[in-house]
């Protein structure tokens, strides 16, 4: 008799091989030459997962881990953050803690503690899954990405990149190296607010984030409310015109603006109920913390 | 497929280990080790019985590839306190009735632990201590007794000088 | 009772047990394994109503590293079942439901088993399937089990068709009382599938012996009636068949009966190696045992001034596709419809039904939240609209010592008036609508019941060994509530011993006495007794053995300070233990205990398996939560519970009972359902299966109300199952106190409350 565990690791059925290139270009000319068979790994919290409920089958895996991508950078007029740093990396950067504090909120309700600690940035946007947590609030910073290929690195607008629910403007074989925005002014704020059936450990039943600046622009931006992450420009025009007096209405054009499903988590009309509320409710914390100085 | 060789360093051991690359931590240490305190269930990272603690970090070694943990430090509740000297987590547990059947103990007690340790002593509030610890589930306790515990260890470990919090 | 100052009972002690628990070391069943274990998976219906006409596992069986693969075909066609013997052990022709078991692989290694499990060919002919309990009452339903009439079942039950049990108690002359009634109100309500939500997913290691024996480490909650079902199952008499559980990582009675023990069993017979079989996370939450579903529908007759006159109540129940514990979770149903409530006329009917959807069981208090859930928020329903506090109706209406049970039987040792009192104190209540609370809305709400300490016998050896120890060897398994603490307890008291100076064994049907199972409240309870009659025992038998080396009379001999006392006579406890040994084989005792039922009326009772309910406990849940006042976004500010728990043997362990069973209660009362769509569980992982986090827990304060009972050890009730039964009660009394909005289907969501507001507010 043996204490010597089972375990029942559901197991793909098929299994792959597991690749570390040196190099970012190694890692791009591998991906090419496997084509569809390939995956880059992230962090993989999601991948991983993915594999073995056996909705994908790669036959190669390629880890982004060592290759330069988990830092933070800060330079004089924005932010790089890079695909391999984690949503804990995320929330404990003391350049997200008050005016880009949105990226700070999201990233701490991803998932539990332990999946903070591994899942990525890059992997949250690649994924293009439409809860992405990260999401709305990298489109209401208007961010853009960094995609490295065979002939060097392209740049697109994140609102560009994001085509549909799993769908992204990266060709197979590029990989998503960095996303940048720019530094906001200091009169300025981020909020970001989600709803779930618990307080933690969920899936966006409803996220929002918001950026206002002060006599500038308003952003809008909401995930699990259409088949990808939206931004609602009508809502936002009105409140750079308007400004606080408009935030319920803007509220409203959002909830119109979307197009959210039934689910097992929730229905089409409380998710319309919830942008609503919770883009006003951004807004006006927003508009709160640029009155307060907390911006 | 074919196995790999992958050294890994599990509380301070090396091991040797051929894998298959489709492997997860977890199952390396329950099948391939034998060490069977690291817990399994829901294997979708949602339940947090798995969690060791990689390079310090709590992980859910469910979801993550034994690959990936290459070159790093690993820790599982074995390499905690043993029954004569137990950890001031390990001891708190037992001493604020924190443990009922126990399966999610090894994982909450070692995100308690990667939790203290990034505090560097600070004592958590009790709001602090549910926020860190939301990704584990017992279905016994009610969590109250846990949060006790884990705020009482804290006190104790704050009188303690950093190198012996870390150890 | 005795007043004495005891040293170990009553005492906040730490568990027997924890050291292992906290270093990894204790040993669960899915920790368990054996020298050239094979691993079993199953292959189950994706159809919920189906004829197989096609099963082929050819292509299977070739695949390198498979060693077995069985269905009905193959095993003989046995039907089991608690109640009603109507469960294969793999569907033969038909599947009744989806996720049901049709054949399963034993395999070199898992990933072999489960490419074996896709690489079985089947095909099905779909039938008329039948998934709401109402239409499967319809004249013309599909029946889930044409041959319903053939199966064996308790003679208790009365059962026909799509019905697998009803039961039913009157009292009074309902009629007459519903005719002098001021007022009559009917409300229906409804409740959901809830999954125990245990950590460690069901577990089976089999293996076979030279004799033809099986031994089976399972993580079960009852070793002796699995090691009868198995018996069954596997034809064999019941003494080839060896049950030992290693370690249970809970179970909430979701670990009751039969999960994959049999699988594993049947496996490892044929492949002549030990099988092992892990459940997954969609295998628990398509085919475990939940809670079932609830229709709830009263009718209930007040005076003017709110006394209670009159109730009619019936209760449909969703067995799901096997009977398992539906009926006689259905009949319990009936006495949480009478609740702690004095009613001089009612007339209650439940009614167990099948449906196709997974068979469900006996989770913690079956019967109670629902039953609580519908009662309690009929009360406040009605006591708002006789304008009196719902506080004030309910204590104008509850039981006092001595009243009669809907059963005729006698209710005693009553403390629910203290309960209510004092949990509404410790809340606050004159203060219970606080009203808005920045865009939020605050109330406080409460709910109380009863529950019975379920009966069944208890033994435990008692051994006192040479080193002064005391080992105790039990049938009942620890599934972490910290009963056999308990009992140790107990005994350590009993003996004159310190706990530490015990040590409990894991539970081996082969080696350990019967003990009826850790389930219904009863563990520390029975055997505490169980313990208590031991030392008993082992005093009469030290007694006869110093007495006469001190020529004094055996009675006169007391155990204390770990020694054995005698006038200025003293040994100590290993002396004496030692001295047996060398003349008369060793200090061991073999304790027992039952409880005694009560007697009742039975012309008021129709089929029902527990008319009487035996050592009462009486509990009041109060909470003051908000409600977010658009997102509808429940949060729970303070919870308290006043329970009687007749006397507290371990304080600490009976605050985690109830500050666990609150959790569990709170997740049914808000977050959790086992959603099925026609026969398909949308929602079978523990993503979107939502159970309380840390996060959305209250701290949970506890009130511990000592009213002693005849039975227990010391006075003790049982204590496990009641946590669980009043929260969606008391949360939906102080969500409509909070919003004015009652909602009468759980769970209930942020949705349905937002939902409900803007209609409310159209």
């Amino acid at each position: 008799m043996s204490l010597n565990a089972s375990s029942r690791s559901a197991p793909p059925a098929m299994s792959f091989s597991f690749h570390r290139p040196g190099s970012l270009d190694a890692a791009i000319a591998f991906a090419r030459e496997q084509g569809d068979a390939a995956r880059f790994l992230a962090g993989g919290t999601d991948l991983i997962i993915q594999i073995n409920r056996g909705r994908v089958a790669p036959r190669h895996l390629i880890s982004l881990d060592g290759l330069g991508l988990d830092r933070i950078d800060e330079a004089a007029t924005e932010y790089a953050i890079g695909a391999m740093v984690t949503h804990d990396a995320v929330v404990n950067h003391p350049g997200f803690q008050t005016n880009l504090v949105a990226l700070a909120q999201a990233s701490a309700v991803v998932g539990g503690r332990q999946v903070r600690n591994i899942a990525t940035v890059g992997g949250n946007i690649v994924n293009a899954s439409p809860a992405a947590d990260l999401v709305p609030v990298l489109l209401a910073l208007d961010a853009t990405v960094d995609l490295r290929g065979l002939n060097g690195t392209r740049s697109m607008p994140l609102d560009r990149f994001l085509v549909e629910r799993g769908r992204t403007e990266r060709r197979p074989e590029e990989i998503l190296t960095a996303v940048r925005f720019d530094k906001p002014p200091a009169a300025s704020a981020t909020w970001f607010l989600k709803a779930g059936r618990r307080k933690a450990m969920e899936i966006s039943v409803i996220c929002v984030a918001a950026q206002l600046v002060r006599g500038g622009k308003a952003r809008i931006a909401i995930g699990a409310a259409a088949s990808r992450t939206v931004r609602v420009p009508d809502a936002e025009v009105l409140v750079e015109r308007q400004g606080a007096a408009a935030f319920r209405e803007a509220g409203r054009i959002a909830a119109d603006a979307v197009a959210p499903i039934d689910d097992v988590r929730a229905s089409a009309r409380y998710r319309k109920l919830l942008v609503a509320a919770l883009v006003e409710r951004a807004l006006v914390a927003c508009a709160g913390r640029i009155e307060r100085g907390e911006a | 497929m074919t196995r790999q060789a992958l050294d890994l360093t599990i509380n301070g051991e090396s091991h040797q280990l051929m894998v298959e690359p489709h492997w997860s931590l977890l199952h390396v240490l329950r099948r391939e080790l034998g060490m069977t305190g690291t817990k399994e269930n829901c294997l979708e990272a949602e339940c947090g019985v798995c969690t060791v603690l990689l390079d310090g970090k709590a992980v859910n070694s469910c979801i993550l590839l034994a690959e990936q943990a290459r070159g790093r430090s690993i820790v599982t509740i074995e390499g905690l306190g043993d029954p004569e000297h137990l950890h001031p987590l390990q001891a708190a547990f037992i001493e604020h009735g924190a443990v009922q059947c126990g399966y999610c103990i090894p994982g909450m007690i070692l995100t308690a632990k990667s939790f203290l340790d990034e505090r560097h002593g600070r004592v958590p509030s009790e709001a602090e201590v549910r926020e860190a610890l939301s990704g584990t589930l017992c279905r016994c306790t009610g969590y109250q007794k846990i949060v006790d515990a884990v705020i009482a260890a804290a006190r104790q470990m704050n009188s303690w000088p950093e190198a012996a919090r870390k150890a | 009772m005795s007043t004495y100052e005891r040293r170990v009972a009553g005492k906040r002690l730490k568990r027997i047990d924890g050291i292992g628990k906290v270093t990894g070391k204790h040993v669960y069943a899915s920790d368990f394994a054996l020298p050239g274990m094979l691993f079993g998976k199953i292959l189950r219906s994706t159809e919920a109503h189906a004829r197989i006409v096609r099963l082929d596992v050819s292509k299977a069986l070739a695949l390198p590293g498979v060693r077995t693969i069985l269905s009905a075909q193959d095993i003989p066609q046995i039907l089991f079942g608690t109640a009603v013997k109507d469960r294969p052990v793999f569907a033969a022709d038909v599947v009744r439901f989806r996720g049901e078991a049709i054949a399963a692989v034993a395999a070199t290694s898992l990933e072999i088993a489960e490419a074996a499990v896709r690489a079985i060919e089947i095909a099905y002919e779909p039938l008329p399937a039948v998934f709401d309990m109402e239409e499967a009452l319809k004249p013309g339903a599909p029946l889930v089990h044409g041959a319903w009439g053939d199966y064996q079942a308790l003679p208790v039950l009365d059962r026909e068709g799509n019905i697998s049990g009803r039961s039913s108690m009157a009292g009074g002359d309902i009629e007459a009382g519903f005719a002098e009634c001021y007022r009559v109100y009917e409300h229906r309500f409804t409740t959901q599938h809830v999954h125990p939500g245990y950590t460690e997913p069901r577990t089976a290691i089999a293996s076979w012996d030279g004799n033809g024996d099986v031994s089976v480490w399972c993580n079960t909650q009852l070793p002796f009636d699995m090691k009868n079902m198995l018996a069954e199952v596997l034809d064999l008499p019941a003494s080839k068949v060896r049950v030992v559980v290693p370690g249970i990582g809970g179970g909430f009675g979701g670990k009751l009966r039969v999960g994959v023990e049999h699988f594993a069993a049947w496996l490892a017979r044929r492949s002549k190696r030990p099988v092992k079989i892990v459940t997954t996370s969609e295998e628990e939450l398509t085919d475990a045992y939940p809670r079932q579903p609830t229709v709830i529908t009263l009718r209930t007759g007040v005076s003017k001034d709110g006394i209670l006159i009159a109730r009619e109540g019936r209760v449909l129940l969703d067995c799901g596709a096997y009977a398992n514990s539906g009926p006689a979770t259905a009949a319990l149903a009936l006495q949480m419809l009478a609740g702690p409530y004095r009613t001089p006329h009612f007339s209650y009917e439940s009614v167990a039904v099948y449906t196709n959807k997974g068979s469900t069981g006996s989770f913690r208090a079956p019967a109670g939240p629902m039953g609580n859930f519908a009662v309690e928020s009929q009360i406040d329903l009605i006591a708002d609209d006789l304008g009196i506090d719902p506080l004030e109706f309910r204590l104008r209406n509850v039981y006092r010592e001595g009243d009669k049970g809907p059963a005729g039987d006698t209710v005693s040792s009553v403390s629910i008036e203290e309960s209510l009192r004092r949990a509404a104190d410790a809340i606050g209540w004159k203060d219970r609508k606080p009203g808005p609370d920045g865009g939020k809305s605050r109330g406080k709400g409460l709910a109380c019941s009863w529950w019975l300490t379920t009966g069944g016998s208890s033994g435990v050896y008692v051994k006192i060994n040479p080193d002064g120890t005391v080992t105790v060897v039990s049938g009942a398994v620890e599934i972490g509530t910290g009963a056999m603490t308990g009992a140790a307890q107990i005994l350590a008291e009993e003996l004159g011993v310190d706990l530490g100076d015990i040590n409990a064994t894991d539970v081996d049907t082969h080696l350990s006495p019967y003990d009826y199972g850790a389930q219904g409240s009863r563990t520390a309870f029975s055997v505490g007794n169980a313990c208590i009659a031991a030392a008993q025992d082992l005093r009469r038998q030290i007694g006869e053995l110093v007495g006469p080396l001190w020529n004094v009379a055996p009675e006169s001999v007391r155990l204390e300070g770990k020694g054995v006392v005698s006038g200025n006579n003293r040994l100590s406890l290993a002396e004496v233990a030692a001295l047996s040994q060398r003349t008369g084989g060793g200090l061991i005792s073999h304790g027992t205990f039952i409880q005694p039922m009560p007697t009742f009326d039975p012309t008021r009772v129709r089929n029902h398996p527990l008319p009487a309910w035996t050592s009462h406990s009486f509990h009041t849940h109060a909470v003051d939560l908000s409600v977010d006042d658009v997102t509808g976004e429940v949060s729970i500010n303070r919870y308290v519970v006043a329970q009687d728990v007749g006397f507290a043997i371990n304080p600490t362990y009976i605050e985690g009972q109830i500050e666990g069973g609150v959790a569990q209660g709170i997740g049914q009362a808000l977050s959790e359902e086992i959603v099925y769509e026609g026969g398909r569980v949308l929602n079978a992982n523990l993503t979107d299966y939502k159970m309380p986090t840390m996060m959305d827990m209250p701290r949970v304060e506890c009130i511990l109300i000592e009213k002693p009972s005849v039975n227990g050890p010391y006075g003790a009730k049982g204590v496990g199952e009641p946590p669980c039964i009043q929260p969606p009660a008391a949360i939906a009394n102080a969500i409509a106190a909070a919003t004015g909005v009652r909602i009468q289907t759980l769970p209930i969501t942020a949705e349905k409350i937002a939902l409900a507001r803007l209609k409310d507010g159209d």
